[in-house]
């Protein structure tokens, strides 16, 4: 025992004078890598390994995918561009007014505060999967009619109707981008807080998105203020109904909640830990940390 | 499933995280991007600060209808539609009086109540009903379309011709007259050379 006991101290003694581990330090097992062959010299000169005579030594071998003349594999069927590029385009799965009329009449959402992605995937009856390519909420005119509920909502994608739909019983609805990383995080917050990563800065919208989210037509979070105003005006003009007086509202406070175009919370900002054990809160304090979360 | 969503409820309402003051503002902010703009989300807007006020001519209908003064009545549809159109309300019909109607400019009332006698009644009331689609939200878009355009129909003003016009105008009929005239006397002496007479032989 104390043979192997001696090997072992003098090992952890060479290990502690030697240098740390580190990137120009590490070498990997002897043949895990296969090095390239250069067929240089006397013994690997001569032929450089192309074999006797024939296209294959001549450099006149055809392209890939040639059969001699047969009519090749990869030209043998046609292409059918019907699905191309879906596996990569934005899915926005529906959510009907009659369904949000349901959860708000059976008390599985508050409307006393503000509605967004997280309050309807914690109800379990609405289901989000950005693995799937789903980055949010499309609330769909099913049931307009018969919606009556005043909601601060915050949806990815809406129509027309609907934004009337909600406006006129007195609410306030939003057309909000959040990239796959935020959905994640909205989706699921508590596994997101127990990863114990800093909360990320949404991104902006892709190309093809901005024109939406800029339109205030579409209630879009980066369109101008007073054209959103304007626009709200328009629409109760064209479906008949009173834009309602904000300011006497005793919801105000709640109906004006937004989130900042960088901010995925409510109440908590990019950069920020969150420590559900602890019940603690963690904030960048280096200067760089805070200008880059600010940016 | 419903208590434990009761209970989540309860502990959101008692901690209020969402009412926390939002302190947090980055480089993408509506006032860093809209820096002219009010950035009030709830502000209020008058009709007369739009742009489409400002496009009418002063004294014309600018389209601008006060939704308070209509009246609104949610009615049933006819037509086929099984146990859905018997019980759901619709049909949208709007009435309001055109004499007491403070919006539309006095000058195209007359003209309105000619165009439209068939839709006023005893009481003065124009009354425009909707049952187009399926939806009462969509049908009262389309009473308010049908508003509108019936009040821009009557106030068309037909133009006056220009002097150009008239005298061009007054030409042509002369021009018209002379070549009638021309016409007659060229058939009439056609006429009288297929004659013969006596002397003739």
């Amino acid at each position: 025992m104390s043979y192997i006991a001696g090997i072992t101290d003098k090992a952890l003694k060479l290990i502690a004078s030697m240098p740390r581990v580190a990137l120009n330090n590490l070498k990997g097992l002897p043949g895990s890598k296969k090095t390239f062959q250069r067929r240089r010299g006397r013994e690997k000169g001569s032929k450089h390994g192309r074999g006797d005579k024939g296209q294959g030594a001549r450099m006149t071998l055809p392209r890939l995918g040639f059969e001699g003349g047969q009519f090749p594999f990869y030209l043998r069927f046609p292409k059918e561009r019907y699905y191309e590029g879906h596996h990569m385009k934005r899915q926005y799965p529906p959510l009907s007014l009659l369904q949000l009329q349901r959860m708000i009449d059976l008390g599985r959402v508050n409307p006393d505060e503000p509605i967004d992605l997280t309050t309807l995937c914690n109800t379990k009856l609405y289901k989000c999967s950005p693995e799937h390519h789903h980055y949010g909420v499309n609330l769909t005119d099913e049931g307009i009619d018969i919606f009556q509920a005043k909601v601060n909502i915050e949806v990815q994608w809406t129509t027309e109707n609907v934004i009337a739909a909600v406006e006129r019983n007195g609410g306030v609805i939003t057309s909000r981008f959040y990239d796959i990383q935020s959905v994640m995080a909205l989706v699921n917050p508590e596994k997101f807080f127990q990863r114990g990563i800093p909360i990320p800065k949404c991104k902006l919208p892709p190309e093809d998105a901005i024109e939406y989210y800029t339109d205030p037509h579409f209630r879009g979070y980066l369109a101008d203020p007073e054209k959103v105003a304007e626009a709200r005006l328009e629409l109760a003009q064209k479906y008949g109904y009173e834009v309602p007086d904000f300011s006497k509202d005793p919801l105000y406070e709640m109906l004006k909640q937004k989130k900042d175009p960088r901010q995925i919370f409510f109440g908590l900002a990019p950069g920020w830990v969150v420590n559900l054990k602890d019940r603690v809160i963690l904030k960048p304090k280096a200067q760089e940390w805070k200008e880059y979360y600010h940016s | 499933m419903i208590s434990r969503s009761c209970c989540i409820l309860k502990s959101v309402k008692n901690n209020s995280v969402t009412l926390l003051r939002q302190t947090y503002k980055s480089d993408c902010a509506l006032e860093k991007i809209y820096p002219n703009s009010n950035p009030d989300p709830l502000q209020h807007v008058e009709f007369k600060d739009t742009k489409f006020s400002k496009k009418a001519i002063e004294g014309s209908f600018s389209g601008y209808v006060p939704i308070d003064q209509l009246e609104i009545k949610y009615l049933k549809s006819s037509g086929a539609g099984g146990q859905h159109v018997n019980k759901v309300n619709t049909k949208v019909e709007v009435r309001f009086n055109v004499d007491r109607a403070d919006w539309i400019p006095e000058w195209i009332k007359p003209k309105l109540k000619e165009n439209e006698h068939g839709k006023i009644n005893k009481e003065g009331e124009l009354i425009i009903t909707s049952d187009k689609t399926r939806k009462q939200l969509l049908n009262q878009a389309d009473c308010m379309d049908k508003i509108r355009t019936i009040i821009f129909k009557a106030s068309i003003k037909p133009k006056e011709p220009t002097q150009e016009t008239l005298e061009s105008m007054k030409e042509r009929l002369e021009k018209a007259r002379r070549e009638a005239l021309r016409q007659k006397r060229d058939h009439s002496i056609r006429k009288q050379l297929r004659q013969t007479s006596l002397n003739d032989f």
